[in-house]
């Protein structure tokens, strides 16, 4: 199932995204190619000869709106610096503007190196009669970079960005996952897991079938439970991990997940927590007070469902044909399970 | 209900505490050689580690990949008229789909939604309790099952996807009936 979700996604991202760039070949949102007008105030004067002055841009409302055909205004006016390049003379916008559509999507295009707005100044040329004698100010209009296959580029850039934030998550589990392996290893030598199996069997065993009365796969599974109730994420996953590999020591395939494992898995996606993580805390502030008890009802109904669902689906005709455990039964090695 | 939560929190506060305390010491008692069975055990972390980055990559770029092409935007309103038809918010739908895919999106939604719909908005609730009361399914497979190398996973995505639409309406419900 998750070969298909995974290449669904994949090939879902890819026609959407060609998808909405045809539609901008076609459409032209962002204008390529035209200038938008602007006036530029230069507080301090305009001198020709400075390669870099700072500059207040304006933007009729109106013009944007006629040039982009769009109901989105930009604001009053935009810090800004003039600068004298090679190709002529660049207005850039300053990187902390909030910008309008289409401008903040023509922005992550055409930008310079700080991240700015920048477009080449064209039509530059006096405006009116100058305020005051130290200042001036012009008009001109700006034309940008062509904005193309935005969102072939952003779903590539998404990917590429993705890839390393994964190995960084990962990479940034190995203090934590250390810390309670070690843990947990003194906690099996001293024989703490044999005790605490004996405690939970009675509750873990009938939601577990398939494991041993004995196993310290069920003591596993408890310290996981554990922390997750009590909200302790950090820790929850070393135990999580550690239940999973006691529990791939019953599994007669490498890489196949057994029943229990499922149940296993379906037990934490559901996320047993009284305590609500902290993140949700921080972004709610008191409000959260409020919300514990619909937290603990939902979750407890979706553990009830993860559970009966992952108990139901291994029961399907597909399902049951690639358990390993029964696989290893048909060839004959042990009984056959009831 | 405030004494059960204080104590919860108590209880949180002094679970960490006691392992990181009562193993070792219990160990010693024991007579168990408790720094190398520390440094034994704690050399497994690097490993696990390392052995989940390729699915976490796997499932986080697809996910990743999918969330910027606007798919996500195109299935809420595809969904959303089958979806008033038995009562669901389109307005929290979102938080439905993401909430199983990513951890970090889901949060920033809540965010999003606060801002959009202010803090004490039927919609922030629904939402924040989605959040609170089911996990990153994709993550926790992926990590899971990376750890000890499973490819094949079998109906866990149908049982985990399951309990997260089951959580979906049951917090739209609760919420509604207690401050709709």
């Amino acid at each position: 199932m998750l070969n298909y979700i995974w290449t669904g996604l994949i090939v879902t991202s890819l026609v959407f995204a060609g998808a909405s760039d045809a539609r901008d070949l076609v459409l032209d949102p962002y204008r390529n190619g035209s200038a938008l007008p602007v006036v530029l105030d230069f507080p301090e004067g305009y001198d020709p000869d400075v390669r870099e002055q700072s500059v207040e841009i304006r933007i009729d409302p109106e013009a944007y709106g006629r040039l982009y055909g769009t109901a989105a205004r930009p604001q009053a006016s935009y810090q800004g610096r003039l600068v004298q390049g090679d190709a002529g003379q660049v207005l850039r916008f300053d990187a902390r503007a909030s910008l309008p559509e289409p401008l903040a999507t023509i922005a992550t295009v055409s930008r310079s190196n700080d991240q700015e707005l920048q477009g080449v100044l064209v039509r530059f040329g006096p405006h009116g009669p100058a305020p005051s004698d130290s200042q001036m100010t012009a008009a001109g209009a700006v034309r940008f970079e062509p904005v193309r296959f935005v969102k072939l580029s952003a779903i590539s850039a998404a990917a590429l960005d993705f890839a390393g934030t994964a190995a960084e998550i990962a990479l940034g589990l190995i203090g934590v996952l250390a810390l309670f392996l070690g843990m947990m290893k003194i906690a099996e030598a001293a024989g703490i897991i044999h005790v605490l199996v004996r405690l939970v069997r009675p509750v873990l065993r009938p939601l577990f079938p398939d494991i041993p009365a004995n196993h310290p796969a069920l003591g596993m599974i408890a310290l996981n439970l554990t922390a997750n109730v009590l909200g302790l994420g950090n820790a929850a996953t070393p135990f999580g991990i550690r239940a999973m590999e006691e529990l791939q020591t019953l599994n007669p395939a490498r890489d196949t997940a057994t029943n229990a494992m499922v149940t296993f898995l379906a037990v934490n996606t559901a996320s047993v927590q009284l305590v609500p993580p902290v993140l949700l805390i921080a972004l709610m502030g008191l409000q959260i007070n409020q919300l514990i008890f619909p937290i603990i009802a939902t979750t407890t109904v979706s553990l009830v469902v993860a559970i009966v669902a992952s108990r139901l689906y291994q029961r399907l005709r597909a399902v049951r044909a690639s358990d390993p455990q029964r696989a290893d039964s048909a060839v004959g090695s042990t009984p056959p399970r009831s | 209900m405030d004494a059960v939560r204080a104590g919860i929190t108590l209880l949180s506060a002094f679970v960490i505490p006691l392992i990181l305390v009562g193993f070792p010491l219990y160990g010693l008692y024991k007579r168990v050689p408790v720094y190398e069975s520390f440094v034994e055990g704690a050399k497994e972390g690097f490993a696990v580690a390392v052995r989940i980055i390729p699915y976490l990559v796997a499932i986080l770029f697809a996910i990743a990949m999918f969330r910027a092409s606007g798919a996500m935007d195109f299935l809420v309103a595809a969904l959303s008229p089958v979806l008033g038809l038995i009562g669901f918010p389109v307005e929290v739908l979102p938080m439905a789909i993401v909430r199983p895919l990513t951890g970090s999106g889901s949060a920033g939604l809540v965010v999003d939604m606060v801002n959009e719909y202010g803090e004490d908005s039927l919609f922030v609730k629904m939402a924040a309790v989605m959040f609170g009361s089911t996990e990153t399914t994709f993550y926790v497979i992926a990590v899971y099952f990376g750890a000890v190398n499973i490819k094949r996973t079998r109906h866990a995505v149908a049982a985990g996807l399951t309990a997260d639409a089951a959580a979906a309406l049951v917090a739209v419900w609760i919420v509604t009936l207690l401050y709709g």
